[in-house]
């Protein structure tokens, strides 16, 4: 075999064996791990749906932020679009902000604003192209939320609460956190399976 | 550079680069959708019960003398790669049916589409085996229950043998020639 062929050769296997690697990792959830609670998240910049570039330090309240992977097509998110701002509505005043993260690689940023007016949800959403803060964070559902206290630690990770039907809920895991921090209290579940529709990355 | 005529190793080597291409563009097409455009005109083929967390734990049981190992599939009509990946399920079901294995879809639907959605979806697919809906208003204590290691991420794949005990489990899209590799061996078909 001359010595082109064996380089073609050589090269047709790893084309193989890259397209074998990436067949399989669409199979599993090859997401970064979460980071632990009590990690600190360090500030990050994405733009909202109108474009503008925010910043995590710049939205976050004076006592945190509550970040929420948000998809505009997803079931088990729309059901939580109430749910989504009367949070952001009755924290906003005790200086915790909603932030929605809208990671899904098929939903483009003026799907995001039309998704938001429509559904009346006042909170900022920024729109995570390439899933770079999605990564960062171990995000995998939406809807899945992260409570950060004001210095950016990681309070609690997981699901709203414990049912998709607003009227059976009977956990409220993200709320209890947030209460239990600002009583100066300490948190006693930081973290519950978020379920919901797979973040679709890029 | 001078391209001389490919050898006879490059030839099956570039075969089998297209026959991946091939397989992988078949992957990527559109799979049908339930809905008006997408289901099948006879929504009463195909019957979904509701189960709770006790009927999934008396489903899951395996403790008779002729037990046979039981295939789970974790999905949604709302989950894309679950719709993607049940044609290969409803082959691995037919497949598989008449040679010992139980194989049961479970749907984390909303109940609401109990009679609609949910069987429009299964009819689209042809869907023959036994298909059941969490009907639990927290899911968690039954995912926990599955597997305290799924977060509850769709789809989600688990084979259990005769005794019940997990000898499979894939979160995310399986693998065909894995899964049916894993099914062959737990009814003791191994090949070689």
């Amino acid at each position: 075999m001359k010595k082109s062929q064996v380089s073609l050769l050589l090269a047709l296997i790893l084309i193989l064996a890259g397209i074998a690697l990436a067949e399989s990792s669409t199979a599993a959830f090859d997401v970064p791990a979460a980071p632990a609670i009590g990690a600190t998240i360090g500030d990050f910049s994405l733009p909202d749906a109108d474009g503008k570039e925010r910043t995590l330090n710049s939205l976050k309240g004076t006592n945190g932020s509550v970040l929420i992977f948000v998809s505009v097509q997803c079931p088990v998110s729309n059901a939580y679009n109430d749910r989504m701002e009367k949070l952001a509505q009755d924290y906003k005043a005790k200086g915790i902000t909603v932030i929605g993260v809208n990671s899904n690689v098929a939903e483009a940023a003026d799907a995001v604003k039309s998704h938001a007016l429509a559904n009346k949800l006042s909170f900022p959403i920024v729109k995570d192209a390439g899933n770079k803060i999605a990564d960062r964070l171990g995000a995998t559902v939406t809807p899945e939320a992260y409570f950060l206290d004001a210095s950016n630690k990681l309070i609690y990770h997981g699901r709203i609460d414990n049912s998709r039907n607003g009227e059976s809920v009977t956990s409220s895991e993200l709320r209890e956190a947030m209460d239990s921090t600002l009583a100066g209290k300490p948190v006693k579940t930081t973290t519950a399976n978020a379920f919901g529709c797979s973040i679709k990355r890029a | 550079m001078i391209f001389s005529p490919p050898s006879a190793l490059v030839k099956v080597a570039l075969s089998l680069l297209g026959g991946i291409i091939l397989v992988t563009l078949s992957f990527a097409a559109p799979v049908p959708q339930s809905g008006a455009n997408g289901a099948a005109k006879d929504s009463a083929a195909v019957t979904v019960h509701a189960i709770n967390l006790e009927g999934l734990k008396t489903l899951f049981k395996r403790d008779t003398a002729n037990a046979k190992p039981l295939l789970v599939n974790f999905w949604a009509t709302w989950c894309d790669p679950c719709r993607e990946e049940f044609p290969d399920l409803v082959k691995i079901d037919k497949d598989y049916r008449g040679k010992g294995l139980e194989f049961v879809a479970i749907s984390l639907d909303d109940v609401t589409e109990i009679k609609t959605g949910v069987p429009e979806f299964l009819n689209s697919m042809k869907a023959t085996m036994p298909v059941y809906l969490l009907n639990e208003n927290d899911p968690g204590p039954a995912i926990t229950f599955v597997d305290p290691k799924w977060s509850g991420a769709l789809p989600a794949t688990i084979l259990y043998d005769r005794k019940g005990e997990i000898v499979y489990k894939h979160f995310g899209r399986f693998s065909d020639a894995e899964l049916r590799a894993a099914i062959d061996k737990s009814l003791g078909r191994m090949k070689y």
